[in-house]
């Protein structure tokens, strides 16, 4: 590994520069060397250490093994440095911590429950490691265990410290993972020596970064969702089996098609009420709903659509008042998208009835989105979901409709005037 | 036991959604009068059903009670969890024992670990592991020596409990009638007295510790053969010893310290928890060159039997390439000893809040498991599924590992199995070969992700429906004209003796004589010939080779197929369509193979092998294969045998049996 004198002379660097602290460089060093004396591959997802290594990217990836003429990143005074693990790459093992404790480490594991288990049954399993830190002198190491879900994504989890627990252990607000749960992409890793340590990081630091942004995951309310089905029993004929089937493969394809355009989109209307109230499509549901912010919309939208095999089959509005998109999906399931206009204090879409011209507002909380998973799908939701969920369909969204109006049902619909009639052609497009 | 039943709980709730919907429908229409009107009706109505239903559950319940099969997937009364009891650093126990016909139980410190007063149930002596140190119950069995061989039983169990331990014994109803002198014996080397002298009816109780001191023994004869010994009462205490006095002196390894926690907790698992020589609980086979299966999760599917549990881990982790990372096993129920068995050989274990009764239970316990693997292992392409009453070929991955791409490229299979319904000791012979057939056996198998995920999820059987999961596999809707591949030997053993559908005489007729592969390392032979058009031309190439055997003689007779080795034979019997399997079922008696429903055909051929010879039989006129038939040949009728008692009875049960 990275011999003493490195580190020697990073001392003397230090001394040069005021601010510097080779402390943390020598207990980074001390961990990577821990870690891969057993084999465990982690990676560096530190946002402030990214965030340096990022501005000087293309000639660490045009060096990846050049040597450093000073302490760049590692040698900033801070109380932490922040690791990620991928669960399936290694076995828990009680090797490692002893020999932590003989390196002078003090360690710390939390645990919890294993979300994966979380479902429509009650299943309940060990507990899951979900985050360690690693403790020597001043300076911590944070390692994020991250889990692969079905989705194809990755997860963590929050940290939660249990009763019993050191809560002097380290400074655990100012860490940055472990507020919420969050989901991730599946990096691309790249090895790199920065400040002469051998570490790998994700390909496209800045990327992961906006990722981390806005990762916080929801999981889905099980729990009530069971509660619901006690309520009300699952719809299981065959054609509630068939509906779901082709409204799940619809939401593949969608999410597929929008997330090439790179266009950010939610669960809307009954998409977003079925996984809140029962983390499923809801049977009688007879369409999939998205929303997306206008400012996220894009020309191509309609055409990918279309070379998707998902011909449009109509179009309301405009870009700039209340657009709405419907393309046609496999058999009787159709494909809704509504985009959202964002004012100072709330959140609207709209609506247009073909026939008559009038025009519809939805009027909703502002709200922010989160990740969940949905039918194997990492999809967004809006964070605040019973607020969204609530304006859209009132206090009584736990009771199952079968009759909906969406022009009269929606608590939140309100009357918007009359498109004029010049404006028809391009505002009523139906196919 | 009370939980598992059909819970009281969900009729309320049933009535309750019932009650919802209907005044949620009162408050959004608006011709309330008119709707007041139907209303009413409706109520009448669904009390009217609720009632009914109600009765009906309450009848089938009553039923269910009845049925001889106690020894139940979730074990019925005899293995409730008992809550272990407390230490309080006391020294001495008190002990309380009663024995009498029609309840048994023993209360340690005033706490209750066994009560039984079920009638026609827990009949025998029934026997309690103390831990000498903590008073904990390590051990509960109930060994039914009114019945042949349960003495053995029994005597083996009394050998496997470590020395020290605190053994308590109570008989209920009856205990000696066939309690023979070796077990007399053993109870008397416990420093039992009258254990030698139990007869017929006698009530006896009886508390010692293995290889130490008595604590005491109550007995009482019974006066006459009609009736039964008065009740006995033994109160005594009993001194617990340090915990170090209490455990073994195993070095100190990660592994050991695993043994200690289970064997502290536990009886009855033999030299496992030997202070001297125990058996290893690591077992590290060979790896595979090239395992293909390294990465296919294992699922593990698992009631309240923990020694079978035991069994078939043991045999699950000593199987060459086998991943102990990608095992879990699902337990259904919050059982501890299962849980204590995974722990043990340190494997992940996942409990199951029970969902429904019998094989309904078992039914939405498979769902469960089978979508957490998927979302355990969201890479995984396939799923492992086993059960806990299998022992697993020292070859079972090796023989996945050749044949999983076809699985995954030959889109008319339903699975691959490990399990050949028709491969018994006389008619399975050859490690390397591989069928296609049209029956999904199950017992170690192999699920596409695909397949679980598009189409068998989705419409699962609901709790509601009491359906055997393996059953519902084999539907046509399910199965869609797909096969499974499966081993002429078969890679698991079936060694399940009680069970949901299992008992002693169903196992020794149709599971016990099944062969198993015990050869390492086998070679299989000409994988690619099982894809589904290449199996066409193998088939045709055998049948072209095959000799026609005289079909003027008994089918049923050792002299049908001649004294050779190694040669492919032929015979032609009559199956007027598809599901014509009269002469099938005839012959497949008489050949002592599985013949409660129709497994392993493929077009209505069968292989299988008699005398070492390969033995194929073809349907005529409805197999595809009948036209290889010489037209000289009269295709073999067999008559089925007019309806007799009992020979009906039990195929009509055990029709569902085979998981």
């Amino acid at each position: 590994f990275l011999s003493f004198q490195n580190g020697a002379a990073f001392s003397k660097v230090r001394g040069s520069q005021s601010g510097q602290d080779s402390t943390r460089w020598h207990v980074v060093r001390k961990f990577l060397g821990l870690i891969s004396s057993h084999n465990i591959p982690v990676y560096l997802i530190d946002p402030l250490i990214l965030g340096l290594v990022d501005k000087d990217i293309e000639q660490i990836r045009s060096s990846p093994d050049g040597p450093s003429p000073q302490c760049k990143y590692f040698c900033a005074p801070r109380d932490f440095t922040t690791f990620a693990l991928l669960d399936k790459t290694w076995k828990h093992e009680v090797g490692l911590f002893r020999t932590a404790e003989k390196m002078g480490f003090q360690w710390l594991k939390i645990l919890n429950k294993d979300p994966r288990l979380d479902g429509m049954d009650d299943l309940s399993g060990m507990e899951i490691p979900l985050h360690y830190i690693f403790k020597l002198a001043s300076h911590a190491i944070h390692v994020v265990v991250f889990y692969e879900r079905n989705g194809n994504y990755l997860w963590h989890g929050p940290l939660r410290l249990k009763h019993h627990m050191d809560r002097k252990f380290v400074p655990f607000r100012k860490l940055h993972f472990g507020r919420y749960p969050g989901a991730y992409e599946k990096p691309e890793l790249l090895h790199v020596s920065i400040d002469d340590l051998k570490v790998q990081i994700p390909k496209n630091p800045s990327g992961f970064l906006e990722e981390m942004s806005h990762s916080r995951f929801l999981e889905c309310r099980y729990r009530e969702a069971r509660a619901f089905f006690q309520l009300y029993p699952d719809d299981a004929s065959l054609d509630a089996v068939e509906f779901r089937k082709k409204a799940k493969s619809l939401l593949h394809l969608a999410a597929l098609t929008l997330n090439n355009l790179g266009v950010k989109f939610w669960l809307s209307s009954g998409t977003c009420l079925g996984w809140y109230r029962q983390c499923n499509v809801i049977p009688h549901s007879k369409d999939v709903d998205l929303g997306i912010f206008i400012r996220d919309y894009k020309a191509e939208i309609i055409p990918a659509f279309q070379k998707a095999g998902l011909p449009l089959k109509h179009k309301f509005g405009k870009v700039e008042d209340s657009l709405e998109l419907s393309f046609q999906g496999e058999d009787d399931v159709k494909l809704d998208i509504f985009f959202f206009y964002e004012e100072d204090d709330h959140i609207w879409n709209g609506g247009t009835q073909a026939k008559s011209g009038k025009k519809f507002k939805y009027l909703f909380p502002k709200f922010t989105l989160c990740w969940t998973e949905f039918v194997e799908l990492k999809v967004h939701v809006p964070c605040e979901t019973l607020q969204y969920v609530e304006a859209n369909y009132g206090p009584e969204w736990k009771v199952p409709v079968k009759t909906w109006d969406w022009k009269s049902s929606p608590s939140n619909v309100q009357d918007n005037g009359v498109w004029p009639i010049d404006e028809w052609d391009n505002v009523i497009q139906i196919y | 036991m009370e939980e598992w039943k059909p819970n009281p709980a969900v009729k309320p709730h049933k009535k309750r959604s019932w009650y919802l919907a209907w005044k949620y429908k009162l408050m959004n229409q608006r011709a309330l009068r008119k709707l007041c009107q139907t209303g009413a009706v409706l109520f009448l109505l669904v009390t009217v059903i609720v009632n009914i239903k109600l009765i009906l559950d309450t009848r089938r319940a009553a039923y269910e009670e009845e049925e001889e099969s106690a020894q139940d997937y979730d074990d019925e009364m005899l293995n409730v969890e008992v809550p272990r009891h407390p230490v309080n650093n006391k020294k001495v126990l008190d002990v309380e024992v009663y024995s009498s016909r029609s309840k048994v139980y023993v209360a340690v410190d005033g706490t209750t670990v066994l009560e039984d007063e079920a009638r026609e149930q827990g009949r025998g002596i029934h026997v309690i592991v103390l831990n000498q140190a903590t008073g904990h119950v390590m051990a509960k069995r109930v060994f039914d020596t009114y019945s042949p061989h349960e003495d053995e039983a029994m005597v083996l169990f009394l050998n496997m409990v470590a020395r020290g331990r605190i053994l308590i014994f109570t008989i209920k109803d009856e205990g000696s009638f066939h309690l023979k002198d070796t077990a007399k014996n053993v109870l008397k080397s416990l420093g039992s007295q009258v254990a030698p002298f139990l007869s017929w009816r006698d009530m006896w109780t009886f508390v010692g510790k293995k290889g130490g001191e008595v604590y005491g023994e109550k007995h009482a004869k019974s006066p006459a053969l009609s009736t039964w010994g008065d009740p006995v009462l033994l109160k005594t205490e009993v001194h617990l010893t340090s915990v170090e006095d209490a455990e073994c002196h195993w070095p100190d390894t990660e592994l050991n310290r695993r043994r200690k926690r289970f064997c502290s907790k536990v009886e009855g698992y033999g030299s496992v928890c030997s202070c001297k020589d125990p058996t290893p609980i690591e077992f590290n086979p060979d790896p595979l060159k090239d395992n293909k299966v390294f990465d296919v999760p294992v699922a593990v599917i698992a009631g309240n039997r923990p020694n079978y549990l035991y069994r078939m881990l043991r045999s699950l982790l000593s199987a060459q390439g086998v991943n102990p990372q990608m095992i879990t096993v699902f337990i259904d129920g919050y059982y501890e000893e299962p849980m204590d068995v995974v722990e043990l050989f340190g494997l992940s274990g996942i409990q199951h809040t029970p969902i429904s009764i019998k094989n309904a239970r078992v039914s939405q316990h498979y769902k469960a498991s089978l979508t957490a693997t998927f979302n355990l292992f969201p890479d995984a392409k396939f799923a492992v599924v086993l059960e806990e009453d299998l022992d697993i070929s020292v070859d079972f991955f090796s023989f996945l590992s050749q044949s999983i791409h076809l699985l995954e490229e030959d889109e008319s299979l339903y699975c691959i199995s490990a399990w050949n319904d028709q491969g018994y000791e006389h008619t399975a012979e050859d490690p390397s070969l591989l069928y296609r057939v049209e029956t999904m056996p199950g017992l170690g198998w192999v699920l596409r992700k695909s397949l679980y995920k598009d189409e068998l999820e989705p419409k699962w059987p609901t709790p509601e429906k009491l359906w055997d999961w393996d059953m519902w596999m084999r539907m046509p809707e399910q199965r869609k004209g797909r096969e499974c591949i499966i081993p002429d030997i078969s890679r698991s053993y079936h060694f399940g003796i009680v069970g949901l559908n299992m008992n002693g005489y169903f196992h020794e007729a149709y599971f016990k004589k099944h062969k198993f592969n015990t050869v390492p390392n086998v070679q299989l032979k000409n994988v690619e010939s099982l894809r589904k058009d290449a199996y066409e031309t193998e088939i045709h190439r055998l049948l072209g080779e095959a000799e026609v055997l005289d079909h003027s003689k008994n089918p049923c007779e050792d002299s049908f197929v001649p004294d050779t080795e190694g040669k492919v034979y032929v015979m032609f019997i009559r199956m007027e369509q598809e599901a014509d399997f009269t002469t099938w079922t005839q012959l497949a008696k008489c050949l002592h193979i599985w013949d409660l429903d129709v497994r392993g055909n493929h077009k209505g051929l069968w292989r299988l092998f008699r005398k070492k010879n390969h033995f194929l039989v073809v349907g005529v006129p409805s197999s595809p294969y009948s036209s290889k038939k010489p037209s000289s040949v009269t295709p073999i009728y067999l008559e089925p045998p007019a309806k007799e008692e009992g020979a009906v009875a039990v195929p009509a049960v055990a029709a569902a049996e085979q998981t």
